[in-house]
């Protein structure tokens, strides 16, 4: 798997564009009026078992049958790429949220918004806010929302105890006065992990300190809201309340036991790990909604869309499973099968969503909001990594780093 | 005799599938990469090439004063420099050692050190990234038990490239050790006679018969591997993305995160480029060099 091999398929990419817009139209036009027709259905994941059986029944209903491919997430991306290069793929697609900006500029996704406002079922109004924000561009819609996640604090309750916490941290400096006792329980401990592969953390608290990230074409990186927020989680690492590198510990390892590392920031998705693998008591471990810095407690929403693939010669049928798939029941059977939380508000009255943990979640999805969906923004995440990480390992400077970063956008954003 | 028009194209008819291939998947996809790095191509511009937009030798220059690429370049350049010679004289001796015996010892020993170079780069690379976690790896864990370290493997800056190296050199040295091996066998064994009668040690026959002998399969191997360190990929990629601070980031991995991770298809086209250049200049000048030893 030289580097060769990945350019290879680059052009490939290319090449197979060229070939495709020659022949692509003649191909699969045939079957418009019949019934047993295909439509292939893009799914990020290891395997399809969770969307089978809804799609199986959707087959029963309308004899339309659909191939589902599902794809690993870490190459989703480059399979959407050649999508988009060859202007040939799925039918029916689902896109993380992080990469609408991406497709909507490459025109790879199909404009709904006269399905989105004739059909009361997909309405906007019907879905959280943060995700519905993740499917309009320019005034158009994309996608409906399908699933949705945001960020909270996994906390331990008895090691909290010990320090004086009786309930989660809800400020700011409840956190760090919190994470700086926890952090001398003794030698490899800590209180906080201040996330330093995570390309959303230092903006997500810097929006909580009142931050407006990019203002039209101008970022505001090095501006005082967000420069002070990075001095704040710069200050866990100086007084070594965060680890200051990845330990490549196991949940298990960091989370269970005496719990090197007994809280941080992460999604639904490590609901069930640290269920099953920490080893903890039901009693002993917690979610809490974020704390609150000067400004709110504002998470990141996060997700999953379905969007209809522009060069679809079926998009008729895609849509009908876009709409299938939208509904409350599939979206409650999907989280059942999944775990991955509804975007329908109504969903959430459900009994099977009623768990307390579960409940977090749903309150902090009122204050989330996605990161800034423009195209560019996967690359000023990775910058930001860059620049934070002679921060938290070196202890550099953070006006300086926020100063590069910032140019650096400029740069981006104008080009 | 005089050839026909067929007799002539009866050649060209073999290897036409071969050139097919090569133009098809080599040479066009170049001249397509060339062009893409005069041009701004981004996402928006794979979709609708109309927005692609033509931006000279920007990219080039702009690359020049693009602080990770500059220090992918000297990654790049520390890898080779300490990969290259470091395999070579690795496998050398692993040849020369193996090429002492013929028992089962010595076959057992050549099968011990061929191994690893049939192993898939980035299945080893995530079983290794496991032997090099700090807390729970088991090199570190060894190394505890003679109280030594614990190291951070890919947690430093300075060390984590010398982990990707020994990993890197470990898988290199079999199949390049196999090749020595191969013309160790094939230099006659008169030579060695007639020096033992001259009184030659062991030390001399080496030096003076042995290593002359190899002397097309060192420039052999030399070639193949520095391309291969040239394009230094896999480990990285799987093992430390370029970090901490940048300082595993080789050139092949910067242009597959412009290009794939972030889009910027003509940026990462030009940085192609600059590697493309560099791996022919290198070459070529293995080949003037080679040229000119067998002229003497």
């Amino acid at each position: 798997m030289k580097l060769a091999k990945w350019l290879g398929i680059s052009v490939a990419a290319a090449a197979a564009a060229l070939l495709l817009v020659g022949c692509g139209n003649s191909s699969s036009s045939s079957g418009s009026n019949t019934n047993n027709k295909t439509i292939t259905f893009w799914y990020g994941g290891d395997a399809d078992t969770a969307v089978k059986p809804m799609v199986d029944a959707f087959t029963k209903k309308t004899g339309i049958k659909v191939k589902i491919q599902s794809i690993p997430w870490s190459q989703y991306n480059d399979k959407l790429l050649t999508a988009a290069a060859s202007k040939s793929g799925p039918d029916l697609i689902l896109m993380g949220t992080t990469g609408m900006a991406n497709y909507v500029s490459s025109k790879s996704l199909m404009d709904i918004s006269k399905e989105v406002k004739s059909d009361k079922n997909i309405s906007p109004n019907n879905y959280f806010e943060g995700s519905v924000k993740t499917t309009e561009f320019n005034g158009k819609y994309y996608a409906v929302p399908w699933y949705v996640e945001t960020r909270v604090l996994y906390y331990r309750k008895d090691l909290l105890k010990q320090v004086g916490y009786n309930e989660a941290p809800k400020t700011w400096d409840q956190l760090y006065d919190a994470a700086t006792k926890l952090s001398k329980r003794g030698k490899n401990m800590y209180g906080f992990n201040v996330d330093f592969s995570e390309p959303t953390f230092g903006f997500m608290f810097a929006r909580q300190n009142g931050a407006t990230l990019i203002k039209g074409k101008t970022p505001q990186f090095n501006k005082k809201p967000m420069v002070e927020a990075l001095d704040y989680l710069a200050k866990f690492y100086k007084n070594g309340a965060s680890p200051k590198q990845d330990l490549k510990l196991t949940i298990g390892q960091s989370f269970g036991g005496k719990a090197p590392i007994p809280m941080f920031i992460s999604g639904p998705w490590m609901m069930n790990s640290v269920k099953q693998d920490a080893g903890l008591k039901d009693d002993q471990w917690g979610v809490a909604v974020l704390p609150k810095g000067k400004d709110n407690n504002m998470s990141n929403t996060g997700g999953g869309n379905l969007a209809v693939f522009n060069y679809s010669k079926n998009k008729s049928a895609a849509l009908k499973l876009l709409k299938y798939l939208s509904t409350k029941d599939s979206q409650l059977q999907y989280y059942k099968n999944s775990d991955s939380m509804p975007t329908l508000k109504s969903a959430w009255t459900d009994k099977s969503l009623s768990d307390s943990r579960i409940q977090v979640f749903r309150k902090q999805l009122n204050d989330s909001e996605p990161m800034p969906l423009i195209k560019q923004w996967d690359q000023i995440g990775q910058n930001y990594l860059k620049a934070w990480e002679p921060v938290a390992m070196q202890g550099a400077s953070v006006q300086k780093a926020m100063d590069q970063l910032n140019s650096q956008t400029e740069q981006l954003l104008n080009k | 005799m005089a050839k026909t028009l067929r007799d002539k194209l009866i050649p060209y008819t073999f290897v036409l599938p071969a050139l097919l291939l090569l133009a098809l998947f080599s040479l066009i996809p170049i001249f397509i990469a060339l062009i893409i790095s005069f041009t701004g191509l981004d996402i928006t511009g794979l979709g609708d090439w109309s927005q692609i937009k033509f931006i000279g030798l920007q990219n080039y220059t702009q690359l020049f004063h693009d602080s990770a690429f500059l220090q992918s370049i000297l990654n790049t350049g520390y890898y080779v420099i300490i990969g290259v010679p470091l395999v070579i004289l690795l496998s050398l001796t692993v040849a020369i050692l193996i090429n002492f015996g013929q028992n089962r010892f010595f076959r057992f020993m050549r099968l011990v050190f061929y191994t690893p170079s049939i192993t898939n780069t980035v299945a080893v690379a995530v079983v290794w990234t496991y032997m090099y976690n700090p807390s729970m790896g088991l090199l570190n864990n060894l190394f505890g038990k003679i109280g030594l370290g614990p190291f951070p493997w890919l947690s430093d800056p300075a060390t984590a490239k010398m982990s990707l190296i020994i990993l890197a050199v470990w898988k290199a040295i079999g199949l390049n050790m196999l090749i020595f091996l191969a013309a160790l066998q094939g230099i006659p064994e008169s030579l060695y006679e007639a020096a033992e009668l001259d009184g030659a040690g062991w030390w001399q026959q080496t030096r003076h018969i042995t290593l002359p002998s190899l002397s097309f399969s060192i420039f052999f191997v030399t070639v193949t591997t520095l391309i291969g360190w040239f394009q230094f990929f896999d480990e990285p990629f799987v093992m430390t993305k370029g970090g901490p601070l940048n300082s595993t980031n080789s050139v092949a991995l910067f242009v597959y995160q412009n290009g794939f991770q972030n889009s910027n298809f003509g940026y990462a086209a030009a940085g192609s480029f600059v590697m493309f250049t560099a791996i022919i200049i290198a070459t070529l000048v293995q080949f003037k060099l080679q040229k000119k030893q067998q002229g003497i």
